[in-house]
């Protein structure tokens, strides 16, 4: 600094300063300023020319998601809309004969009746035990069993659904045929304890989320009046956790109204109306077993062809519809969980409530529990046996029981308040262990017809006698080939995705348009990306089945997760962490290379490992677009097919008599590579929590 | 007080201005490197800063206090910029700086804040090792050289007070130290680029007394090279290291001077009662 830069204070005199006097000091140092042109510092006045691209590049990254969206709208509608040159829309909607051969018929009432009695049935089942799991889960379980059954969820919803099929397809439907002695058991019966076990994972962790939000003051509170663990959880925790749970359910039948290999193989794929409706041992076809079985049967440009694509545009309706309903519902949850409102009301509540319930339990009851505590406790062992060993009572006690909290009926006061707690416990107990039994079958059931299959040669070998005999070495470099592919195109777009929408976006309409798109894709059966790669890169492209074709399918799948894992963990990097970068000079690029992205890292990749373990199993997608059944060499370029696990597994199921040992073998290996996947990104994640502990800074 | 009575007395403050500043015998010695002229500052709807007009003097420490929310970190944060941050900001006059107005929009930040630091509220280092956190700055600067890099680094560490207690953990994770040495840290962070002004948001305000007590120690030290800025909750710290006070109440800069004055003989009577703890 100049000297000439001081004020010279010393002139101005004691007294008042006048405006006048003030202004010519003011234009005194002004001039004094101006005559200091030796400017000591001379600041850059121009952006590098990387933090001025760098907006741009990522910003058409995340805008691709909306153009996938788009592109897929309009290809699926572009192909359904000839379907009404051949059929009408009422005959379509509410024609009961499905016959796409002979006559040729077009009505998907069928159809359409399949989808939602599976979907209903599945839900009847999964409903209560997983919201019951749930509450064991985020209430009950202490801090370890709280991870392991965390871990065993996500392994739920890591298994392929080829691999439930296959599952179904050979063990359930076989006793269901045997212990109810019917002909068959690939019945809608069938297809719906499938469906309930897929979508228990969706429920379950959406569910745990949500209950993990209810804030713990509320927990505090109501304990704090007397209320004991069952009251709190049946007064306050669900309540508020209410439109969260409900948001589960709707995830959950979105994920079973959009499955497709699993209830292809179990349901018997009958396109009939079950008569009389209720009958659940009847074969039901669905909207995307037809889809999955009939594209790859028909003539391209045919009248079943854009048919069958008119049938995509309901399911992908449907999907979306349901999507946003979850997604706004979830929203709105938030909200609430955010601004305290339910503090209030649920405070009330329970002030009201509890203390009436107390009061006339205590006073009414008390003699006739007195009497009854015997029978009470040999009722309790019976109930908790039930569960233990009948699976169907059990599911039935437990819709009863919801039905009892939500419905309030007065007969539930007859029993004291501790007795609740005992019976509501023992049954979530008992819905948990029913998930862990699940669990323990499937694996069980492969480990142990698979494992004697698995040998050197079964790995390195190449299939033989329609994969009868030999090996599966061309369906696991088929795989890896197809998820390398996958990755390599999903990631690089993905992060660049995640991190626009983390750092350079406002809260306006177009940053809501690309989230919308991005859930909707996650949200997108994975029928439905198969339908959309199958017409994109097959044919727009005259690809044909090509390796590339599988890989940008399963690419598009994934992609969702990977932009919504790097959104949130770039989120989670400490705001203050990002604003020391800034007051030392470093420009937004240069933050992100050195601090968020390294920070986020784990994250990212966790999302990555998912999203890998996700590609690996899928069937769907990969179906039309790139895999084959038999190969004699590895595939030589990007445009020529691949085998595939779970497709080589979903054939040897379903069209080689006699390849059911190299399925058990091929279903293994497949689950193996997942677990292996699931497993890392496990502990990847517990690092992560570990480490957020030490950015909670001091 | 209502706002037009602060409004009233602010009229009187700037009458004040020049009487104060002939008290005080010695301020005629103080250079001003940043000269703030009818500061304004909206967040969204919010008017957060009022026409602030103060002087900050070369080598001196300059205390800001008021209760929260009077706009003291926002003032701040308006010197190196960090309110670009946000998107909902708009900000009208001047801040003067080595001649320029460094609010005026082609000024780019990163030049600006290599010469004025900032030292946050809650330490703040980041995720790597000592090492690399203080030669993250440098670094920036496209100083790549290891030797080159190894000087700096140690230099700020010892201005920094902290070169005796990490220099053989130099390699450590800036994590797995005290909160107190972190804070030190991001000061030697902040050293390492070579600023002129140093800005502090309530650099003690999550430490416990003995850490606090170095770090003042370290502000009275700095203070010989460095202009220093401090944003303070804690009145007896600003009277402890400051020798211009300004104080601060919705927005508004309600009186300036020399700390002595502030502290023994405000002129408003808002500052006394703040100072004398009967407020509300």
């Amino acid at each position: 600094m100049n000297n000439s830069t001081k004020i010279q204070h010393n002139s101005l005199s004691n007294s008042v300063l006048d405006s006048g006097l003030r202004s010519s000091l003011e234009s005194d140092l002004k001039s004094d300023l101006e005559s200091n042109q030796r400017s000591e510092l001379e600041f850059d006045t121009k952006i590098s020319f990387f933090e001025k691209i760098i907006k741009p590049i990522l910003f058409l990254a995340a805008t691709f998601s909306i153009v996938i969206v788009l592109l897929q709208l309009f290809f699926l509608f572009q192909q359904a809309t000839g379907a009404f040159e051949y059929v009408s829309i009422k005959e379509f909607l509410i024609g009961t004969s499905w016959n796409p051969t002979e006559g040729p018929s077009f009505g998907a009432l069928p159809l359409i009746v399949g989808t939602f009695l599976t979907t209903l049935g599945a839900m009847i089942i999964a409903v209560p035990i997983g919201i019951l799991t749930a509450i064991f889960i985020s209430e009950i379980a202490p801090i370890k069993l709280k991870k392991l059954l965390k871990f065993i969820v996500e392994l739920l919803s890591g298994i392929p659904s080829v691999v439930y099929g296959f599952f179904g397809l050979i063990i359930l439907t076989d006793w269901i045929r045997i212990i109810l002695n019917r002909p068959t058991g690939q019945s809608w019966l069938a297809g719906s304890i499938i469906l309930a076990i897929m979508a228990l994972p969706t429920i379950i962790s959406v569910s745990v989320n949500s209950l993990n939000a209810v804030p713990n003051e509320y927990r505090e509170a109501a304990l704090g009046l007397g209320a004991n663990k069952w009251q709190t959880i049946s007064k306050i925790i669900l309540p508020a956790a209410s439109s969260g749970i409900l948001t589960a359910i709707i995830l959950g039948i979105g994920r079973a109204i959009g499955e497709t290999m699993a209830i292809m193989m179990v349901t018997g794929n009958t396109a009939i109306i079950p008569t009389p409706i209720t009958n659940i041992f009847s074969p039901v076809r669905t909207v995307t077993a037809t889809i999955g079985i009939e594209i790859p049967e028909t003539a391209i440009g045919g009248a079943h062809y854009h048919i069958l694509f008119a049938l995509v545009v309901v399911l992908y309706v449907i999907i979306i519809v349901i999507n946003s309903i979850a997604e706004l519902l979830l929203e709105k949850f938030n909200k609430k969980c955010n601004n305290g409102k339910i503090k209030k009301e649920s405070n009330k509540k329970i002030n009201k409530k509890t203390n009436k319930k107390t009061k006339i339990i205590s006073k009414k009851f008390n003699f006739w529990l007195k009497s009854n505590k015997k029978r009470m406790s040999k009722f309790l062992q019976y109930l908790f046996g039930l569960w233990l060993f009948s699976i169907w009572a059990g599911i039935w006690i437990g819709i009863i029981f919801i039905g009892i909290i939500f419905l309030n009926i007065r007969f539930y006061n007859f029993i004291s308040s501790e007795n609740q707690q005992k019976i509501a416990i023992a049954i979530i107990i008992g819905a948990t262990l029913l998930v862990f039994a699940v669990l323990t079958i499937i694996i069980g059931f492969l480990i142990v017809n698979g494992i004697s299959v698995i040998s050197w040669d079964f790995l390195t070998r190449y299939p033989r006698d329609l994969g009868r005999e030999g090996g599966i070495f061309p369906a696991i470099i088929g795989t890896l080939y197809l998820v390398a592919g996958a990755i390599v195109f999903a990631v690089p777009l993905g992060i660049a995705s995640g991190l626009y929408l983390a750092e350079y976006t406002k809260p306006n309409r177009f940053t809501r348009l690309i989230h919308m798109s991005i859930d909707t894709l996650n949200g997108t059966p994975s029928i439905v990306f198969g339908l959309f790669g199958f017409v994109v890169f097959c044919i727009f492209t005259g690809w044909g089945k090509t390796l590339l074709a599988g890989q940008l399918t399963l690419g598009l799948m994934i992609l969702p997760t990977i932009i919504r894992t790097t959104e949130q963990s770039i989120l989670s990097v400490p705001q203050e962490i990002c604003e020391g970068s800034y007051a030392l000079g470093a420009n937004k690029w240069y933050t992100e290379k050195k601090i968020l992205i390294p920070s986020a890292a784990p994250g990212i990749i966790t999302g990555i490992i998912l999203g890998m373990g996700r590609a690996i199993g899928e069937t769907a997608p990969i179906m039309f677009t790139a895999a084959v059944f038999n190969l004699r060499r590895l595939p030589k370029s990007l445009f020529s097919p691949v085998m595939a696990l779970p497709y080589h597994l979903f054939l040897l199921t379903t069209t080689v008599p006699g390849g059911q040992d190299n399925a058990y073998g091929t279903a293994l290996v497949l689950l193996v590579l997942v677990f292996i996947l699931y497993g890392i990104a496990t502990i990847l994640q517990s690092k992560i929590d570990r480490n957020k502990k030490s950015f909670i800074l001091r | 007080m209502s706002i037009t009575k602060i409004k009233k007395s602010n009229e009187k403050f700037g009458q004040f201005i020049g009487s104060e500043f002939n008290v005080n015998e010695n301020l005629s010695e103080n250079q001003v490197i940043i000269q703030t002229k009818d500061l304004n500052l909206w967040y969204g709807d919010t008017h957060a800063l009022m026409n602030v007009s103060m002087e900050i003097f070369k080598n001196r420490v300059t205390a800001l206090i008021g209760p929260s929310g009077c706009g003291k970190s926002t003032l701040i944060r308006c010197f190196n910029r960090m309110n670009d941050v946000y998107d909902n900001v708009k900000i009208e006059g001047n801040i003067i700086y080595s001649n320029q107005n460094i609010l005026a929009k082609e000024i780019q930040v990163t030049s600006l804040r290599k010469k004025i630091g900032m030292i946050f509220q809650k330490p703040n280092p980041f995720p790597m090792s000592i090492y690399d956190n203080v030669a993250y700055g440098p670094r920036i600067q496209k100083i790549k050289k290891k030797d080159q890099l190894d000087k700096i680094v140690k230099k700020s560490l010892k201005k920094a007070a902290l070169w005796d207690e990490v220099k053989d953990r130099l390699d450590d994770s800036a994590m797995s130290f005290s909160g107190g040495q972190q804070q030190r840290l991001c000061i030697a962070r902040a050293l390492a680029i070579e600023p002129d002004v140093l800005l502090m948001d309530e650099p003690t305000s999550s430490l416990d007394p003995i850490a606090t007590a170095k770090i003042e120690g370290l502000i009275n030290d700095l203070k010989k090279k460095y202009t220093v800025m401090i944003v303070t909750h804690n009145m007896q710290q600003a009277t402890r290291i400051s020798d211009f006070t300004g104080f601060m109440y919705l927005g508004e800069l309600v009186e300036f001077g020399t700390t002595k004055q502030i502290f023994e003989n405000p002129l408003q009577e808002l500052t006394q009662r703040y100072i004398l703890g009967r407020f509300g």
